[in-house]
């Protein structure tokens, strides 16, 4: 399964399932991060984590670790 | 029916997602007269004030922190969710106005539709309108209200529109919910993450009923927006929603201060830049404010007399407080850059940039703002570290603050550098205080990788680290939001120092001034100037003071100093910045017509070990003193806060005896090495 950790710049997709197993999964899904949304990945920090994405209209950074919750087609 | 002539002045709190444009709003309502308050028990600051009065509403509003859900993730978080179902101090809120992005309109909706869940009655203030309109989408007030139940206003912060209309219709709200009686909050029923999803798809089906297009603009877009709904059917291609399309500058923008090469070089100038000018701008209104007190002091014992009121008022009060207000310009300086940071979108960036590194050690990219305000108090700055989620990164960050070169330490560095560098070597001293505030940074970060490596034991606090950051559009800052942030800051800063500054001078002077107060010396064959430091030193080594310090000389022997420096280093235990004040009272300074810190560097320069004559401030001791406050941890109310936010002794009884025993054995080893060396 393809998370959005893979994702490469400016690549937009859709989400397809978020991991509820994750501790951080919650947080991501309060935060705008659900199934059908669209994301794209806009920037990454120096060393490449974390990662910047685009989702409903602003700009959240998670970590790489927590983009693997977030499952894309 | 009678109607009520005594109302209660209502309580208007205002909530939103962060970021949705709740502080200018704020400003726009309160006008210049707003407070701070401290959240009793903890110490969040909220800010409230009365409305402005041409709005004709008698009512408080209270500013909340921003929060995404109800559900809190962080003890920052909890204490805003807590406080808005009832503040400590504000009580439960008549109404809620809620600010509301509409570029971002489903994300903040969400929390709308959790207060709702609590029956908070509510008023929506649409923010952002007109980025949405250049993005071609227009977004109906009337037909959020309908979907929402509940009124709806669209706001302009920065031209004031739509204010007056906001208060209206929450004045209506007010009378007419007076009328009905109150309505019982109930608690945010936790919701799990397949509630959480439902509840965005309801908010998303509102968001597709109250966005359209606007009128006239390009045929692109409306074809967009018909494959969006195509493509609930149509599983295949990648929908655009271009009314969330985000800004594309700040995109650019980030493409650069993110850059593996730029955005270091650029975060290295940034915080080198923020550090320098605490200095170099700071000097000239420093001297001013040096030379104010410099000039009372003088007059004082002029206009009093050289006896003890004159003495008590000209050293024990002007020069105690002055010896501190010097400073202020410095506090200033450091919370307007870090205002002007926070307000232009920076701030989450730097956080985000040093994540990685950070989090190696056992940190995390949120402790980058509490360690920044660590340069200017380690008190806001452990609060500051409420919003780490991970107890244990949390912990580590509160562990490590006292190293960081805090603003009270400031005066001490600048009085013991201008007295290793003085006169032209003026440079050489800013760039040896740059040196040690980059020594200060290593040390805090090597003793955070040891106390991450021992961790189990010192910090026992163990559940998933996490890093989630919104990082919001870039925008020029706003003057009067960096002008409060600012004005607010010092002031705060002043009453929590101030108090105690003063106490502690009245303290010394008496220590220093009594018993023996009206010695006899030789007056023979002495000027009167003479016979008054004649004076001065033989009271000072029959007072109180000396006694004391006669019994920790042993203690200040092997660092090469006196009981007089003992004493002050004692008192620095209270707050750092006492030392310059209690080092001014033991030697007697008085401005003599220079600045306050000019004469104290004249004293310093005769001041001599009593028994063996030697000079009591040398290169060697004076940096051993530096090397002292680096590490030693030297205020009350940093304990005392650290035990607050740690929940127990544990770690503040930690900083204490680590860093106060690490600063004695380093300061000792400087002194005597320099000395080895062949530099007395």
């Amino acid at each position: 399964m393809k998370t959005a950790s893979q994702l490469q710049y400016g690549e937009k997709v859709k989400i397809d399932n978020i991991d509820c197993t994750h501790p951080s999964s919650r947080r991501i899904i309060e935060i705008g991060f659900t199934p059908g949304q669209e994301i794209e990945l806009v920037n990454k920090s120096v060393f490449n984590d974390p990662l910047a994405f685009s989702v409903r209209g602003t700009v959240i950074a998670i970590r790489k670790n927590e983009a693997d919750c977030i499952q894309i087609k | 029916m009678i109607s009520q002539t005594i109302d209660k002045t209502a309580l208007i709190t205002l909530v939103g997602s962060p970021n949705a444009g709740k502080t200018t709003l704020f400003n726009n309502l309160s006008g210049r007269n707003f407070k701070t308050v401290n959240y009793p028990g903890a110490t969040v600051e909220y800010s409230v004030s009365p409305l402005l009065s041409k709005f004709n509403l008698n009512a408080n509003l209270l500013d909340s922190p921003g929060i995404i859900s109800l559900t809190p993730h962080s003890p920052d978080e909890e204490l805003a969710v807590s406080s808005l179902f009832s503040h400590p101090v504000f009580g439960v809120p008549d109404l809620l106005i809620v600010a509301v992005d509409v570029s971002q309109l489903s994300r903040h909706l969400f929390l709308v539709k959790q207060l709702q869940q609590c029956n908070f009655r509510i008023v929506v203030a649409l923010t952002m309108t007109d980025i949405l309109n250049k993005k071609g989408f227009n977004v109906s007030p009337e037909k959020l209200s309908e979907e929402l139940n509940c009124d709806v206003i669209k706001i302009d912060g920065r031209t004031g529109k739509g204010i007056t209309e906001l208060i209206d219709v929450a004045s209506k709200n007010l009378e007419n919910f007076k009328q009905k009686g109150e309505t019982k909050l109930i608690p945010f029923p936790g919701h799990d993450n397949e509630q959480l999803i439902e509840s965005y798809k309801e908010i998303e089906t509102i968001c597709d009923k109250v966005i359209s297009e606007l009128p006239g603009k390009n045929e692109q877009i409306n074809l967009r927006r018909a494959n969006a709904r195509l493509s609930i059917l149509n599983p295949d291609p990648v929908v655009k929603r271009n009314c969330y399309q985000i800004d594309k500058r700040t995109i650019k923008i980030d493409r650069i201060l993110l850059h593996k090469v730029w955005g270091l070089i650029i975060f290295f100038l940034i915080m080198a830049l923020t550090f320098t000018s605490i200095f170099w701008v700071a000097q000239p209104v420093m001297d001013f404010v040096s030379n104010i007190f410099g000039f009372m002091a003088d007059e004082a014992l002029v206009i009093l007399g050289q006896n003890w009121f004159g003495d008590f008022v000209s050293t024990g009060l002007i020069t105690g407080v002055g010896s501190v207000m010097v400073f202020v310009p410095q506090i200033m300086i450091l919370f307007l850059i870090l205002g002007l940071l926070e307000d232009s979108g920076y701030l989450a960036r730097g956080a985000m940039l040093i994540d990685r590194p950070l989090s190696k050690i056992g940190l995390n990219g949120k402790s980058f703002v509490p360690m920044l305000s660590g340069f200017a108090c380690a008190i806001p700055a452990m609060m500051a570290a409420r919003t780490i989620p991970n107890k244990r990164e949390r912990f580590l960050t509160i562990f490590i603050i006292p190293l960081l070169s805090c603003s009270a330490r400031l005066p001490i560095y600048a009085l013991l550098l201008a007295f290793l560098f003085p006169g032209n070597n003026a440079w050489i001293a800013g760039l040896v205080l740059a040196g040690i505030y980059i020594f200060s940074i290593a040390n805090s970060v090597i003793i955070a990788a040891i106390i991450n490596k021992f961790s189990k034991r010192i910090i026992n606090q163990d559940d998933s680290s996490s890093f989630i950051l919104e990082l919001p559009a870039y925008r020029t800052p706003k003057a009067k939001v960096v002008y409060n942030n600012m004005i607010t800051s010092a002031k705060s800063y002043l009453k929590k120092a101030g108090p105690v500054i003063l106490v502690l001078s009245v303290a010394i002077w008496l220590l220093t001034y009594f018993p023996d107060y009206s010695p006899k010396v030789e007056t023979q064959n002495h000027t009167r100037d003479e016979i008054v430091q004649l004076q001065n030193a033989e009271r000072l080594s029959n007072s109180y003071a000396a006694d004391m310090g006669k019994l920790i000389q042993p203690v200040m022997k092997p660092i090469g100093m006196d009981w007089r420096v003992g004493v002050s280093l004692i008192a620095a235990f209270t707050a750092r910045e006492v030392f310059v004040s209690s080092l001014a009272l033991i030697f007697k300074v008085t401005g003599d017509g220079e600045t306050l810190q000019n004469s104290m560097l004249h004293a310093m320069q005769d001041a001599k070990i009593e028994d063996t004559g030697q000079k009591l401030f040398t290169p060697a001791t004076i940096a051993g003193l530096i090397v002292f406050f680096l590490f030693a941890l030297q205020c009350l109310s940093t304990v005392a806060v650290s035990r607050k936010e740690t929940g127990s002794w544990r770690i503040p009884v930690l900083q204490l005896i680590i860093f106060t025993s690490l600063a004695y054995v380093l300061t000792f080893i400087t002194v005597n090495g320099l000395r080895a060396l062949g530099i007395a």
